[in-house]
């Protein structure tokens, strides 16, 4: 199996991991970067527990090969918050009650923050659509949806 | 054989050709060994399976053409095979002359998987499920392929063999599929309908294309294309023809709903079973073709 | 100084206040540690387990010689090294299936590697030879005379004294109600229902996968980290399977990323121990893959019910004649419990005063039925609020006002002749029905689709053993904060954050200033029977609050004595502990460590303080074997009511649930917020059940074992809205009146949706899932659709 050295920007620093071929990114940041925010829910792309931002757009990480992310820029929950201080839409999610057993979490708030980088003024629809691929089992979506509604909201200038 | 699916990948070699000539060849010398992928997210769960066992897998997406979106007025719309389905519906073109395309794409899964899908993907799986086959199918669209012996076009209704089976030969690789300008004043419409309201696979999904065509005995002509209730994407054609010959009345809608129930073969599945299937051929049908008439006339 | 109201006459903040969660910071951050998070360096060992292709058969061989010599590959177990019973009602289960194997995943042997790949390949290399059996796959087969015996050796299981298996048969269970006269009152009903529902087996699908990674030192001392419901349960089953002695076993338990009742009891757990044994020194990590995880840990049993209901022409219940048969799956340690609480529940919450009911507990070669959110009771709803919604129709009352004339009341002699105590059920069904609009019709979105709405109550009780222990201990710090240590585990359900409310309002000090002692380690936290049963809130609860009023009673008697005064008149208000008398205040900073130094520097009073209480009922009595009588089977019932409104397509079936309400009595909501957020979870996992899932099982091979073929609800699915709202009529023996509320909100959600289904398009929809296809292919065959 062939071994690849990688240099892949994750959280805002520079890493340079040598991986097996057959290493998903999901694996990668859990193992060999101690990364363990991004969670292991199903290895197949459906419940949306591994989703990171790569190069700016949400992917599962267990879809993803670590040796495809050579030269790539990868952003976990670790990486959400900056300085200590939490993004918006993390604040969000703690004021709205959003958060029970936690393990849908990271993977909630990275497709939340695309989400709302690609279109700040989000319908009730476009959140169900966006985050249709992360699946929770504890909170019944509402108050995860009202979450992003919200951060939405704070996050436009006033005026909009 | 393992009762589930392994926790991780198998082993393989990850080959990362420098050109499509350099690709095309690595397949085919390797065939049966080597297998192509693009945004993976069938491939990888496949061999976690252990259906699939290749010892190679070749990374295409950095190939040459296969990362443009184009559109111009007289060819129309180029994607590149590794373009994913998110790049493609947000493309302004795509929603100025193609919506149905957009529309089709964002029925398919979750927004992190259309990071990684591709149409072309969705189209050499070959699964009958494929939810922008339909799309493709009704568009005229025509695939480009580079293989052993270069580059050639392949049509779209040929291209199917049967579940998971196409006319590609090892060393094929599909570099983009080029959607014609679609006839004037068309209109077209896909209904899938899955066991969630959005994101699962097709039960049954329904792709309605139609529009003027002062050839036809009707005035007007459909492209109508099912997915799921046949080994491959179908095209019913006696339904096709009946809306190009007859008055187009409610009644006429409502028999070529019944001749494309008619034309279909689905199965029983975990999923899903054949009669309710067929069923949903003919009231799906009938609801995209009113949908579409109503635009078009 | 006005002395301040006692805790029993107003709320001490923060109880009843929807303080944020203790855990929520740590869990956006991402830095809320699970099992699979923790780092075990280069010396983790991975194992995986060998199952059982077969359903039902006999091991005439295996052979691991080939798997033990692959490179990497540290230890191969089998059964023959693990011969032993356990089982938490019922020992039936083996570590590893020794003899014969009994359901498709049983595992069969494991393999610890240097790596999960090639515990994996090593897998391929063990040789099993099997001899395959008849199966069975029905539970009214399963209990038939005919049926092949899935445990010839029942009668040789130890098994504790609530538990009545029929030795000879597949019957591990038989709960049997008796009371009054059936026969003779059958005659007097007006109108009788007579019905056959059959609930599918489902998975509680946790978002995280099951995990255990244990290690064996030298000395044989066993450490367990494990996402885990029961880590003291579990420590115990070990002990007894092992032999070991509970002192030399050590459980860790970090935050669950959902349990559901997956997570109670013993499964992966058992296995990752078995192998660390053979690699002492080591920690071998075991953990399922998600398609493992559909059917080889727990799963909710699948029921067949035969209700047979009826009423006078008043719409007064008479009597009942239920028959519950539980496909339980291959082992029932856990799942005869089930039973038996389906079995003293088995009226749902109604007073009826003639009942031959029978419960029974039947093996089946199906995956492992265990304890799931509502413990049967979401299975025994499903059915009979469907019947009791059928038999208003026929006495043409109003399912509503049919439910509020019969519903159980104070005072009530229930099903096993216990008095029903103070409850808030009909103020739950008023609520309920006035949130929903009851009785207004509102027009459909569109002219092919009908509009319904639909109620049904509910009632549960925790099912754990008569004496079912809480303890809990409460340690002040330097500077006046206080850790609490407790037993029972963060799922999810905020159970850290309101025991915390809970100190801080027994002792006087801001919710801020309580940490927990987490994670929970069997070694240094307080023993906690199980985290289920929505026990914690009320059971843990009193074992905290009264930790922290001895922490309470501890600090005002060492300040009294300093100061002279009586204790009955300090009290501790926000960390300070005051007199009414004197109007001398103090802090807690440093006194509650160092203590007190006397007067002229002659010594000091007082010491570190640690608060210790503990809570166990003590007023569960049995009940008859052959009647289920007896004066109190249940420390209390939860009740409460859900209405929705659907909307049917009639192009597809489609039924979409367009709101929902949910209202539950609680006793006292200690923190209401996180209250509301059980029953908007909750209703959302029924409404989930109801519409799209089922464990389909053909032969007893799992069909549909992946997340691809078993849907769950997504954001896409939701209602517009779940109105939560609650009652409170206080539980007198719960923290400031608190009841639990975890599981209750998924109970009645199968048979509100029926009933909304059927109020929609006058056809019962019958046995869940209610999907698009179910609904359609009804509708064909009633000619609402042709």
């Amino acid at each position: 199996m062939s071994m690849h050295r990688i240099t892949v920007n994750v959280n805002g620093a520079t890493e340079v991991v040598d991986v097996p071929a057959n290493m998903t990114l999901l694996l990668m940041l859990r193992e060999k970067l101690a990364l363990t925010g991004t969670k292991n829910g199903c290895a197949s792309g459906e419940c949306g527990a591994c989703t990171v931002l790569l190069n700016g757009e949400p992917v599962n990480s267990c879809m993803v090969l670590a040796v495809e992310c050579d030269g790539a820029e990868v952003v976990t929950v670790e990486g959400l918050s900056s300085d200590h201080q939490l993004d918006p839409i993390q604040q969000a999610f703690i004021d709205a009650g959003a958060v029970q057993c936690g393990f849908c979490i990271p993977g909630m708030l990275i497709s939340s923050r695309a989400l709302l980088d690609r279109n700040p003024k989000p319908s009730e629809y476009d959140i169900r659509e966006a985050l249709v691929g992360n699946l929770c089992r504890c909170t019944g979506y509402r108050r995860i949806i009202d979450a992003v509604q919200k951060s939405a909201q704070m996050e436009r200038a006033p005026g909009d | 054989m393992s009762i589930t699916p392994h926790p991780g990948l198998p082993e393989f070699d990850y080959i990362k050709p420098g050109s499509l000539a350099e690709a095309s060849q690595f397949l085919a010398e390797h065939a049966g060994e080597a297998r192509l992928f693009s945004g993976g997210t069938d491939v990888f769960v496949r061999m976690r399976d252990g259906l699939w066992t290749e010892k190679y897998l070749v990374d295409v997406k950095a190939l040459e053409g296969m990362n443009e979106i184009a559109f111009d007025l007289s060819s129309g719309l180029t994607v590149g095979a590794a373009v994913n389905m998110n790049r493609v519906a947000a493309f302004p073109a795509v929603k100025e002359f193609y919506p149905l395309l957009e529309d089709a794409i964002r029925t398919v899964a979750s927004y992190q998987l259309r990071s990684r899908a591709t149409i072309i993907g969705n189209i050499c799986n070959a699964s009958p499920a494929g939810d922008t086959v339909g799309a493709c199918l009704v568009l005229d669209a025509v695939l480009k392929v580079h293989g052993v012996d270069g580059f050639r076009e392949e049509a779209l209704n040929s291209f199917f063999l049967g579940p998971g089976k196409t006319v590609l030969k090892p060393g094929d690789i599909v570099t983009s599929i080029r959607f014609p300008i679609p006839p004037a004043g068309y209109a077209a419409k896909y209904i899938k309908l899955g066991r969630n309201a959005i994101g699962d696979l097709a039960i049954v999904g329904v792709t309605v294309l139609g529009y003027p065509d002062a050839s036809a005995a009707s005035g007007y002509r459909f492209r109508i294309a099912l997915a799921s209730v046949a080994p491959v994407p179908l095209r019913p054609v006696k339904a096709e023809e009946l809306l190009a010959s007859r008055q187009i009345l409610p009644e006429t809608l409502e028999e070529a709903s019944i001749l494309a129930m008619d034309a279909s073969s689905p199965i029983d599945d975990v999923r899903s079973g054949a009669r309710y299937r067929k069923l949903m051929v003919r009231n799906l049908t009938l609801k995209a073709l009113k949908i579409v008439w109503d635009k078009i006339h | 100084m006005e002395k301040q109201k006692t805790l029993s006459e107003e709320l001490p903040r923060p109880i009843g206040q929807s303080v944020p969660r203790i855990d929520a910071l740590e869990k956006v951050s991402g830095m809320a540690t699970f099992a699979d998070d923790i780092q075990f360096g280069p010396g983790l060992l991975f194992a995986r387990a060998k199952r059982s292709p077969h359903p039902h058969a006999i091991i005439k061989k295996i052979d691991v010689s080939k798997a033990e010599k692959l490179p990497g590959v540290r230890a191969v177990v089998t059964g023959a090294d693990y011969p032993g019973l356990t089982g938490l009602y019922l020992a039936d289960r083996r570590i590893f299936a020794t003899d014969r194997v009994r359901y498709v995943g049983d595992p069969v042997a494991a393999v610890a590697a240097t790596s999960e790949e090639i515990a994996e390949k090593a897998l391929e290399l063990i040789d099993v030879e099997y001899e395959i059996l008849p199966g069975v796959f029905d539970p009214v087969y399963g209990a038939s005379p005919e049926a092949p015996l899935v445990h010839p050796d029942l009668d040789k299981y130890a098994v504790v004294n609530f538990i009545f298996p029929e030795p000879g048969t597949n019957i591990s269970n038989h709960f049997k109600l008796r009371k009054g006269d059936v026969d003779a009152a059958w005659k007097e009903c007006a109108a009788i229902v007579e019905r056959t529902y059959r609930v599918p087996h489902v998975q509680h699908v946790p978002i995280e996968p099951h995990i255990a990674i244990a290690k064996v030192d030298e000395k044989g001392k066993i450490t367990l980290w494990s996402s885990s419901q029961s880590p003291f349960a579990q420590r115990n089953l070990i002990a007894k399977a092992l032999g070991v002695s509970h002192a030399d076993i050590e459980v860790i338990a970090p935050y669950v990323g959902g349990g559901f009742g997956s997570k109670a009891g013993l499964s992966v757990e058992a296995l990752a121990v078995a192998v660390a044994m053979k690699v002492r020194g080591r920690p071998v990590k075991m953990r399922l893959t998600r398609e493992e995880e559909f059917f080889t840990a727990f799963v909710r049993q699948g029921l067949v019910a035969k209700f047979k209901i009826g009423c006078d022409k008043n719409g007064k219940l008479l009597a009942m004649e239920n028959q519950l048969y539980w496909d339980a799956g291959a082992y029932t340690e856990y799942g005869v419990n089930v039973t038996r609480a389906g079995g003293y529940s088995s009226t749902g919450p109604y007073y009826v005063p003639n009942l031959r009911n029978d419960s029974y507990c039947v093996y089946t070669n199906h995956p492992v039925g265990g304890p799931m959110r509502g413990f049967g009771m979401p299975e025994l709803h499903a059915g009979l609020e469907q019947c009791i919604d059928e038999l208003a129709h026929e006495i043409k009352m109003d399912p509503v006002q049919f439910r509020l004339l019969n519903c159980v009341k104070e005072g009530d002699e229930i099903l096993t002749g216990m008095r029903m105590h103070p409850t808030g059920l009909s103020q739950c069904i008023e609520k309920a029905a006035q949130a929903i609009e009851w009785g207004k019709k509102s027009p459909p979105s569109a002219p092919n689709k009908r509009r319904g709405k639909g109620l049904a109550i509910m009632w549960k009780a925790p099912a754990m053993p008569p004496n079912a222990g809480s303890s809990a201990w409460v340690e002040l710090n330097e500077d006046g904060t206080a850790t609490l240590g407790l037993g029972g585990q963060e799922i999810g359900q905020g159970t850290f954050t309101v025991m915390a409310q809970m100190v801080a309002g027994a002792l006087g000090i801001p919710y801020e200033n309580v940490r927990i002692a987490k994670p929970v380690d069997t070694d240094y936290s307080p023993y906690e029977w199980q985290t289920v049963a929505s026990r914690l809130t009320w059971s843990m609860g009193n074992a905290v609050v009264a930790a922290a009023r001895d922490a309470r009673k501890q600090v005002l008697d060492l300040v009294a004595e300093a100061w002279g005064e009586n204790p009955e008149d300090l009290d501790i208000i926000n960390g300070h502990v005051v007199s009414y008398k004197s109007e001398e205040t103090i802090s807690l900073k440093d006194i509650v460590v160092y203590g007190l130094p006397k007067p002229g520097d002659q010594g000091w009073r007082g010491g570190p303080i640690v608060g210790r209480g503990n809570f166990m009922p003590t007023y569960v009595t049995g009940l008859d074997a052959e009647t289920g009588q007896g004066p109190r089977a249940v420390v209390h019932y939860t009740t409460g009511a859900q209405a929705v409104e659907v909307e049917v397509d009639l192009d597809t079936g489609r039924v979409e649930v367009l709101r929902g309400v949910a209202v539950f009595d609680v006793g006292r909501a200690i923190n209401p917020d996180l209250v509301k957020c059980q029953m908007e979870g909750g209703f959302v996992q029924g409404m989930s059940t109801a519409l799209f899932e089922s464990l389909k099982l053909k032969e007893g091979i799992p069909q549909n074992p992946s997340f691809v073929d078993y849907r769950i609800a997504t954001t896409a699915d939701i209602p517009t809205e779940v109105k939560a709202m609650y009652v409170e009529v206080p539980q007198d023996d719960g923290p400031w009146g608190a009841r639990g509320v975890g599981e209750h909100p998924m109970v009645p959600t199968i048979p509100a949706i029926a009933n909304a289904i059927y109020d929609a398009i006058g056809v019962r929809p019958g046995s869940p899932p209610f999907s698009s296809e179910k609904i359609y292919l009804t509708m064909l065959e009633a000619g609402i659709v042709g």
